[in-house]
């Protein structure tokens, strides 16, 4: 079992190195959010997956547990209404990436 | 603003109540017999207060919609095994793109229709969207044709497959929408 719970760590901390690199790597805003999405899925729920299964099992103290599991349920909640905010914000403000997009189908619909 | 109604209080209240016991540790001490009355009450009181005043906010449709013991199998079945296998796929394949030496990114805007009425369904779909790495819902629009009302999502896209308007949903959305139509029409 002590496996299973170095493995999750493990495979969260790859995926947030992944999306580090991505961060410092992609050309623009937008492709940058999508990269810190990465990031801030499975980089944080493998940690939160973790330390559940680690004080439940290990430390035998229930109550830790539950409160990393309800913080697990608070981030997946309110994480992609700041990433769409952020995200829209942007949009609305002005931003747009030097490579032009493929297509962009808010621009042709919305902007005369 | 309509006012709350007796159910939605209730409902509201019974989310916020098991929070309270989450938080304060009771739910664990439960199980084991030795939880204080005294936390009880008191989070009973909170909760209802907290209802009263956010239920009108928190409820929108039927009241006990999602406390159907079927559709909250299938919602908490699309918590723990669907929705985790999207996004772990999604996030492989976006970790795949930092990391190689080209960078193969495409990014674009598509318009994706939707198929869900339901305004709960919505947005959980739209969320589920923007959480999946590579994909960002950007605004969402509802349009009359003859139809009928058709609504839309604009999604932000690293690697754009196709533009045409079914074939980027169907690659967007995946199974995550035929399980959320399973619990919202």
């Amino acid at each position: 079992m002590r496996y299973v719970i170095d493995a999750l760590i493990v495979i969260s901390i790859f995926f947030a190195f992944a999306g580090v690199v991505g961060m410092l790597r992609m050309p623009d805003t937008f492709c940058r959010m999508q990269s810190a999405t990465n990031i801030s899925t499975c980089g944080i729920l493998g940690v939160i997956i973790g330390g559940i299964l680690y004080s439940a099992i290990y430390l035998g103290n229930a109550e830790m547990a539950i409160k990393l599991a309800v913080m697990g349920v608070f981030y997946i909640i309110t994480n992609p209404i700041a990433g769409h905010i952020l995200a829209k914000g942007a949009y609305k403000h002005g931003v747009r990436p030097e490579n032009k997009m493929v297509v962009d189908r808010l621009e042709e619909d919305f902007e005369q | 603003m309509k006012k709350a109604t007796f159910p939605a209080v209730i409902s509201t209240a019974i989310v916020c109540y098991l929070f309270w016991l989450c938080i304060t540790g009771q739910l664990a001490m439960l199980f084991e017999g030795e939880a204080a009355w005294q936390v009880l009450v008191a989070g009973a009181l909170v909760s209802l207060g907290v209802g009263l005043f956010a239920g009108k906010y928190f409820i929108h449709e039927r009241s006990f919609y999602l406390w159907h013991p079927a559709r909250l199998f299938t919602g908490l079945l699309y918590c723990i095994i669907i929705f985790p296998w999207e996004l772990l796929k999604a996030n492989w394949d976006v970790a795949k793109r930092a990391l190689s030496p080209k960078l193969p990114i495409n990014p674009g805007i598509v318009k994706v229709p939707v198929d869900l009425q339901s305004e709960y369904g919505q947005s959980a779909l739209a969320n589920s969207i923007t959480l999946t790495p590579g994909t960002i819902t950007m605004e969402v629009t509802e349009e009359t044709t003859d139809e009928g009302e058709q609504d839309y999502f604009y999604i932000h896209w690293i690697d754009v497959a196709t533009a045409e308007e079914k074939e980027a949903g169907d690659a967007i959305k995946g199974t995550m929408e035929k399980w959320l139509r399973r619990i919202w029409k």
